[in-house]
């Protein structure tokens, strides 16, 4: 007969027990500050998941070894991170980043072409400041009310039908569109395929996309097509110019690598950005919290060669000297006259 | 506010709704063995207790997916459960769904990063008696539970990967024992100069374990996250893959169950849950210690 205190007991023995039995289906503790675990843990993730060594020729073992030479025992917390950070650089891929507390590493990748927009000088000189604002989009006639100008800044995943209808049905007159995608850093993919909706009728085939499937630098899933569907109504069949830059990047490359599958549609600007990889997310047994691309995007003739950004169908650069003009928006006037 | 109005109603419920005033316990051994020789088999499974039962409890739990983060997420949870329980001396079953929510949190080089989970589990379980297993007062019962678990979990600074949805699913081995520790005849105590009663009491202990036989898992695949939001065309589980044999899972569950002269019971519970995937993909580990109290609505008067 057991009395209530060897209940108590009992109970107590029971929870310890299982406490203690519950570490054999736990691996070991990984959480640590050493600045050698967190960098061979960071150089494996980028090294069995990242998905563009090939394309951007990148020698992730060279790389291993020349940052592995700047960490030493006992380096600032802000010294890894720079170490760190500077190796997750050697991708030149905005879609990769370290994040602390105290700092997020980024490449920078529109930086590497020159500045090819101003919104002001738009406004002053084309679209006057009575545009239109129906949702994301900034909206006004240009050429004497033959052409329609559309800014979209940023894929906000906000579009919806009535936005779309709008825009449509006020510039239906129009000789053709702008589609102005610079300094578009991206956002929701929804977005893409929403405006890609509006120019075809039928299931059309705009791209490829492969994912990693394994640790080798090759180990990729089968190519699997991308199709836009018609939005339901009229698609849009007259010219449109989609213009472009270095900071068109992510859902707006995206968009500029669907294009190149339609027949009505010309890039003018600059080569895109990239990032046509889908960024992963993760953490670090610091705590800090990194993401890189792991899946390819891929061209018609599944080439993923436009990760380094999407050749513009006629290249136009911003002339700094004259701020009273765009060139870029200028020529895409003259193309569609 | 609403949660306490809810468990005060139920508790008022439990406690008023009383549909007979006499009571031979459960799981009394002695009486069942009386009644046993003279009943058909549908008689007898008519005469099994059968209960619904609604339980509150707190989670303690802990968990970490190597496909994201090498850190463990630690946090308390609030548990629901519904059940529907028959618990007769040669045979128990039990169906029930419960429902945790929670937040947890790593904390560690001065950084916390916190993962919103919601979890839920359905258990369908089936226990024989055992003769050899058994003695006066120890009721032993050996028998298979078939669990189905689904974790949400939200963790917004795993950015792109920041939703992880995991299925388990397994099929245990189970053996519970259980000791009635019922108080039988009244006695009579004295504190100090305070003499007092106590009465009869109808209430038991049980030990429950539970061993996974077959674990399955439905997880996330390579990389974790998908690519069908880029091909136009967006799923649910994108890139999951099944594993049939994946890991190990045990469970136990410690119950003091107390058994009301309206036939319905309390009972307290302490129950662990671990488990951990393998396979190709990264392991996923979690741990959960919960304390829970059960009203058990007798259903049938018996």
């Amino acid at each position: 007969m057991l009395y209530k205190s060897n209940y108590i007991i009992l109970f107590l023995i029971v929870i310890f027990a299982l406490s203690s039995c519950e570490k054999a289906f736990f691996e070991k503790e990984f959480s640590t500050t050493d600045p050698f675990d967190n960098f061979e843990y960071l150089w494996k993730e980028c090294d069995e998941k990242y998905a563009y060594f090939e394309v951007k020729n990148i020698d992730w073992d060279a790389v291993k070894v020349a940052y592995a030479a700047k960490l030493y025992k006992g380096m600032s917390q802000d010294s890894l991170f720079s170490v760190l950070g500077g190796m997750l650089t050697e991708l030149r891929d905005d879609h990769t980043n370290l994040v602390s507390d105290f700092n997020i590493s980024s490449f920078g990748v529109r930086y590497l072409g020159q500045d090819n927009f101003d919104w002001r000088i738009i406004i002053d000189n084309y679209i006057t400041k009575d545009f239109y604002r129906t949702g994301p989009f900034s909206h006004n006639f240009l050429d004497n009310g033959e052409i329609g100008y559309i800014r979209f800044p940023s894929f906000t995943g906000a579009i919806n039908a009535t936005n779309i209808n709008f825009v449509l049905d006020r510039y239906k007159d129009t000789k053709g569109l702008i589609f102005d995608l610079r300094e578009n850093g991206g956002g929701a993919v929804s977005d893409v395929f929403s405006i890609l909706s509006i120019l075809v009728d039928v299931n059309t085939l705009v791209n490829y996309s492969r994912i990693k499937n394994g640790p080798g630098h090759n180990d990729f899933s089968e190519p699997a097509p991308v199709y836009v569907a018609g939005h339901g109504g009229t698609p849009y069949t007259k010219n449109i110019k989609v213009l472009i830059d270095r900071g068109t990047y992510s859902a707006g490359s995206f968009t500029a690598l669907a294009t190149k599958a339609l027949d009505n549609v010309v890039l003018i600007g600059d080569t895109t950005g990239g990032g046509l990889g889908v960024p992963n997310g993760g953490q670090l047994p610091n705590g800090w919290t990194y993401r890189f691309s792991i899946t390819q995007a891929l061209t018609l003739d599944k080439s993923p060669e436009f990760e380094n950004g999407v050749p513009p169908d006629i290249p136009v650069l911003f002339d700094w000297n004259d701020v009273t003009k765009d060139e870029i928006l200028e020529r895409a006037i003259t193309e569609l006259q | 506010m609403r949660a306490a109005n809810l468990i005060i109603m139920c508790l008022f419920i439990f406690l008023f709704l009383a549909k007979a005033k006499t009571v031979q316990a459960q799981t009394d051994n002695s009486a069942f063995k009386n009644e046993e020789p003279t009943l058909t088999k549908k008689q007898k499974r008519k005469q099994v207790p059968k209960y619904y039962g609604i339980s509150f409890g707190i989670n303690r739990s802990k968990f970490r997916d190597f496909a994201t983060s090498p850190l463990f997420y630690i946090g308390t949870s609030n548990q629901i459960a519904l059940s529907r329980l028959k618990m007769g001396n040669n045979r128990e079953t039990e169906l029930s769904l419960s429902y945790d929510f929670g937040s947890y949190s790593a904390n560690f080089n001065e950084t916390t990063t916190f993962s919103n989970v919601k979890r839920v589990v359905l258990n369908y379980s089936q226990l024989y008696r055992v003769g050899l297993l058994n003695s006066v007062g120890i009721n032993t019962k050996v028998g298979f539970l078939i669990n189905g678990s689904g974790n949400l979990r939200i963790n917004g600074s795993l950015q792109n990967n920041a939703l992880g949805v995991d299925i388990f699913v397994n099929a245990m081995g189970a053996i519970k024992i259980t000791k009635d520790i019922s108080r039988r005849v009244v006695k009579e105590k004295k504190f100090l100069f305070w003499r007092y009663k106590l009465n009869e009491k109808k209430r038991n202990l049980a030990f429950r374990l539970n061993l996974g036989l077959i674990n399955s898992s439905y997880r996330n695949g390579y990389v974790y996250n998908g690519q069908s939001e880029i091909l136009n065309d967006p799923k649910s589980f994108d890139d999951y893959e099944f594993e049939i044999f994946s890991g190990i899972r045990a469970s136990t569950s410690l119950d003091y169950t107390r058994y009301l002269k309206n036939k319905n019971a309390f009972q307290f519970s302490y129950i662990w849950d671990a488990y951990a995937t393998s396979g190709a993909v990264e392991k996923f580990e979690m741990a959960h210690h919960t304390f829970r109290l059960s009203l058990l609505f007798n259903t049938n008067n018996r």
